[in-house]
């Protein structure tokens, strides 16, 4: 493969950004963004909210400064007030830019783009096109790219980062088409590879593929981890999917029921019952379910989002494609039956360290998306920030890799290089004998994560969470790759993906366990106050010699003081 | 075991899955494998699917992503109609099985198989790319992001359907045009293009009109409404269709290319009979010169079997002519004013 400046791993929204950026700053660069799905399957396009940036456009009164405080205040102020600076300075620029390139937003009676509330900001500030925002942009970005010519190297799968010593001579990666493993050198590679949360599998909201793979390239290769023990769940995930029944199911009044019957909410939120906020509410359920009032089923214990109540007409037209969704992936029609529900791991706020440029640690590494962790959400996300997350740092990370690409020699990659690859991957995982199933693994590592390193966590859970981990990747050394062939092999790529999900679930588990303290999306029974003293900083995950090994890095702090958060 | 879920509430169906197999690598052509598993309510065939290379045949090659009916990538044929296979019930499909029990599953038309139910989407791609599928913004770039269009909800909605497509292909599959010619630029593209050029945004409108109305483009569809009654998310692709034929008339006249002039001579026969002059068609549409190049010898033939249409001045008028005259009026004076207000 000829060699590039710039090799983009990720078609989402952060690694289109980053392209279509790249060129703009420096026409002349060679850029490739690689993909291990067409870019327009990015998870991305199952955003459906919106993007919060504070245009003034529904509440005149809004301002930048009043993002960056809900930002940081929703953070439980762990993340880095420099970082959320950019972010929400940056977010009105980027809209209109999205706005001026096609994207489609719903609009306001004065013809500007419509802006609607979200959970968590003080103002009416998320832009939206109907419930399909994250859907558009993709596909405004993808089709700018495809009119500026951005070379697509589309169903690749990345494998690792070519390293030598303190930098990356680019990426290796299998053609899914070929099943040839590919040298990609490259001056400076960009991570854009979205989220970890589907390690929770089917307790995820998330798309199959969001299995963390640049985060894992990133972690083998040397590059820290920051804050992976926060996992935002979202409370209403459907049973057997974990798919997302959207906060609007309860916003037009349905109910959470226990299988005693009961509306549970009274016992935590009295007031609010059914709309406190996400964590609250993911707690309550997850309280009902351990203390025996859930219902039993062979894909996991449930309680019941009731809309029965509600309605056929309200339903019907106002909660649509809820009701497809129930009915498509639950066979379960609202209108007539409750819904099954139960909490689904639905955003990771960790990811890879970078600073407010995108840059990693290692030399012409950068990250960004989800796949980073700059810090803009700390220990808990905002509704309708992580498609500005993935904007914004998408935009800088194309330009930093622009600017700096100069600054660094053309990597190259061996051919003794691709054949350890390759051997690695086709060689090592056709255990004769007795064998390991990769679909068993994969459910085991979601029910342990779930149970141990999910909603609650305690000491001796996460203890069993981290020997159970241990166990698992033992055992995936005899997982067997039944499909042997080299056109387009799923069943290799999902042993890898579940490779990749291994080696992340152990940095999340010692995270979780070294944190003791309670603060946004973690929760310690055993810890259950913040602990602003000894614990408002961030964990780094980092593998040395085999071995995840954690470090602390402080918070940049700014305007704001710690606060206690209460809304 | 199941494809999991609660066998005390529904109890379960078996099912086979008649899958189409072929690798490239070792198989000369493509055959079937069965598999029979336990399903029972509310699984969808992509659950079957993925329960299917779990446990019992990893090699089964399909693509799956979103598994939430969002991102288009498991697009197949399920019992011979393109769609989604994480959006469709097996109970529903068994339903209305012609072999009881059985659900066949096929990779979709139209573009070239890889492997198994994988098809290649780069010809797609590569379409969109010809046609300029994106918005050609009036603002230049140096101007970016600092200030809005201001968009009217009216035009939003203009689009706003079209911009549901998530490029599953199921209309490319279902599309009877490109079975008989690959080049023929597609439904999806077509509703795509349709999406730019009622933009304001966009400042391309007229180069993307020149190339559809070029050979393989917006003239060969042949309203057989099948890329419409098989989209998954129920956009009138045909709406767009005809909106692209009605621009080209009216920016570019009745005579601009022969898809414009064989639709130019519909009206007129329709207008005039009721029904059509079929003798002469081929002659307004295309001219005397291709006609004679290009038709003379099917026409011989249809002579010697006395099928010849019979020629104009043969042609009657449909009964109630006067009456389907005062219709046919009012009909193209309805499309006119909503084309117009369309184009405001």
């Amino acid at each position: 493969m000829k060699p590039f400046d710039i090799v983009i791993v990720g078609g989402g929204g952060a690694g289109l950004y980053a392209a279509m950026e790249a060129m703009k700053t420096n026409p002349a660069l060679n850029i490739a963004v690689l993909s291990k799905v067409y870019p327009n399957r990015s998870h991305t396009s199952a955003a459906q909210g919106g993007a919060n940036a504070a245009l003034g456009n529904k509440a005149k009164d809004d301002t930048v400064e009043m993002h960056i405080f809900d930002t940081i205040k929703g953070s439980d102020y762990l993340a880095d007030q420099d970082a959320v600076d950019v972010l929400c300075s940056e977010a009105p620029k980027i809209i209109r830019e999205l706005e001026n390139m096609g994207t489609p937003w719903s609009r306001m009676e004065d013809n500007t783009i419509a802006q609607r509330p979200f959970g968590g900001a003080g103002r009416p500030r998320c832009c939206y096109c109907s419930d399909k925002t994250g859907h558009t942009i993709l596909q405004t970005l993808y089709e700018q790219c495809l009119k500026k010519g951005v070379i697509f190297f589309n169903e690749y799968f990345a494998l690792n980062l070519s390293v030598s010593g303190s930098r990356s001579n680019g990426l290796i990666a299998m053609n899914m088409k070929t099943g040839k493993v590919e040298a990609f050198p490259a001056r400076t590679v960009i991570l854009a590879t979205g989220g970890y949360a589907k390690m929770y599998w089917n307790r995820s909201s998330n798309a199959a593929g969001n299995t963390g793979d640049g985060q894992a390239i990133a972690y083998r290769a040397g590059i820290p981890m920051k804050d992976m023990e926060f996992v935002q769940f979202h409370p209403t995930g459907l049973r057997k999917s974990g798919l997302l029944v959207t906060e609007g199911a309860r916003g037009e009044g349905g109910y959470l029921v226990n299988k005693d019957g009961e509306r549970f909410m009274a016992r935590y939120a009295k007031e609010k019952m059914e709309l406190g906020p996400r964590d609250l509410v993911s707690r309550s359920i997850e309280t009902e379910i351990l203390q025996g009032r859930g219902f039993d089923s062979p894909a996991g214990t449930y309680v019941h989002l009731d809309l029965t109540h509600l309605g056929a007409d309200l339903i019907k037209s106002r909660l649509p494609q809820i009701r497809e969704m129930a009915m498509n992936f639950e066979g379960v029609d609202p209108i007539e039956e409750p819904i099954p529900v139960k909490p689904t791991a639905h955003y990771s706020m960790g990811g890879i360290d970078t600073d407010n440029q995108t840059r990693t640690v290692m030399e012409g590494v950068y990250a960004a998306g989800e796949c980073a962790c700059v810090s803009v959400h700390g220990a808990n996300r905002l509704g309708g920030n992580s498609l500005l997350d993935i904007l914004v740092f998408g935009r800088i990370a194309g330009r930093t890799a622009a600017e700096e690409a100069g600054k660094f020699t053309q990597g190259r990659i061996t051919d003794a290089e691709l054949a350890e690859q390759f051997e690695e991957i086709r060689g090592g995982m056709h255990a004769s004998g007795r064998y390991e199933r990769y679909g068993e693994l994969r459910e085991e590592l979601g029910r342990t994560l779930a149970l141990n390193v999910g909603i609650f966590r305690e000491s001796s859970l996460l203890q069993k969470g981290i020997a159970d981990l241990a166990e698992l990747r033992e055992r995936f050394k005899k997982v067997r790759i039944s499909d042997s062939s080299d056109v387009f092999n799923t069943n290799l790529m999902q042993v890898l993906e579940l490779k990749n999900m291994l080696d992340l679930a152990e940095t999340v588990a010692a995270g979780a366990y070294a944190r003791q303290e309670s603060r946004g999306s973690h929760t310690r029974i055993d810890f259950p106050v913040r602990d602003d003293a000894n614990w408002h900083k961030h964990t780094l995950a980092t593998l040395v010699k085999g071995n995840v090994t954690l470090a602390e890095k402080p918070v940049t702090m700014g305007r704001y003081e710690l606060q206690e958060r209460t809304y | 075991m199941t494809v999991s879920t609660d066998q005390h509430k529904e109890g379960n169906k078996e099912v086979t899955f008649r899958v189409f197999r072929f690798n490239p690598q070792v198989d000369s052509k493509s055959y079937f494998d069965d598999y029979t598993i336990p399903v029972e309510r509310g699984v969808t065939v992509l659950r079957s699917l993925n329960y299917i290379k779990e446990h019992i045949d990893g090699s089964v090659s399909f693509r799956a992503f979103c598994q939430a009916g969002i991102c288009g990538s498991c697009g197949m044929r399920v019992n011979g109609l393109s769609q989604l296979a994480c959006t469709t019930q097996v109970w529903d499909v068994l339903a209305k099985s012609r072999e009881p029990g059985v659900i066949k599953v096929e990779p979709l038309r139209n573009l070239p198989l890889i492997k198994d139910l994988i098809v290649d989407m780069d010809p797609l791609v590569g379409k969109m790319v010809h046609y300029s599928n994106w918005v050609d913004s009036t603002m230049p770039e140096a101007q970016m992001g600092k200030k809005e269009f201001l968009i009217s909800e009216e035009e939003f909605l203009r689009y706003d359907k079209a911009t549901d497509c998530i490029l599953c292909a199921s209309c490319v599959s279902e599309c009877s045009i490109l079975r008989a010619n690959k080049e023929y630029v597609s439904p999806a593209v077509l509703l795509k293009s349709y999406r730019m050029s009622v933009d304001s945004r966009d400042s391309m409108h007229e180069q993307r009109l020149a190339e559809l109305v070029k050979d393989h483009g917006v003239w060969d569809c042949t309203h057989c409404y099948r890329c419409q009654e098989s989209c998954v998310k129920s956009i009138p692709i045909m709406d767009a269709i005809h909106g692209l034929r009605e621009d080209a008339i009216e920016s570019r006249g009745k005579n601009d290319t022969s898809g414009s002039k064989h639709a130019e001579a519909f009206m007129t026969d329709i207008e005039k009979k009721g029904k059509l002059i079929e003798a002469t068609l081929p002659i307004r549409t295309n001219g005397v010169v291709w006609t004679l190049q290009n038709l003379l010898p099917m026409a011989m033939k249809m002579i010697m079997k006395r099928r010849t249409p019979p020629p104009p001045p043969l042609v009657k008028s449909v009964k109630g002519i006067k009456i389907f005259r005062a219709m046919f009026r009012e009909m193209t004076e309805h499309v006119k004013q909503d084309h117009k207000s369309h184009n405001k």
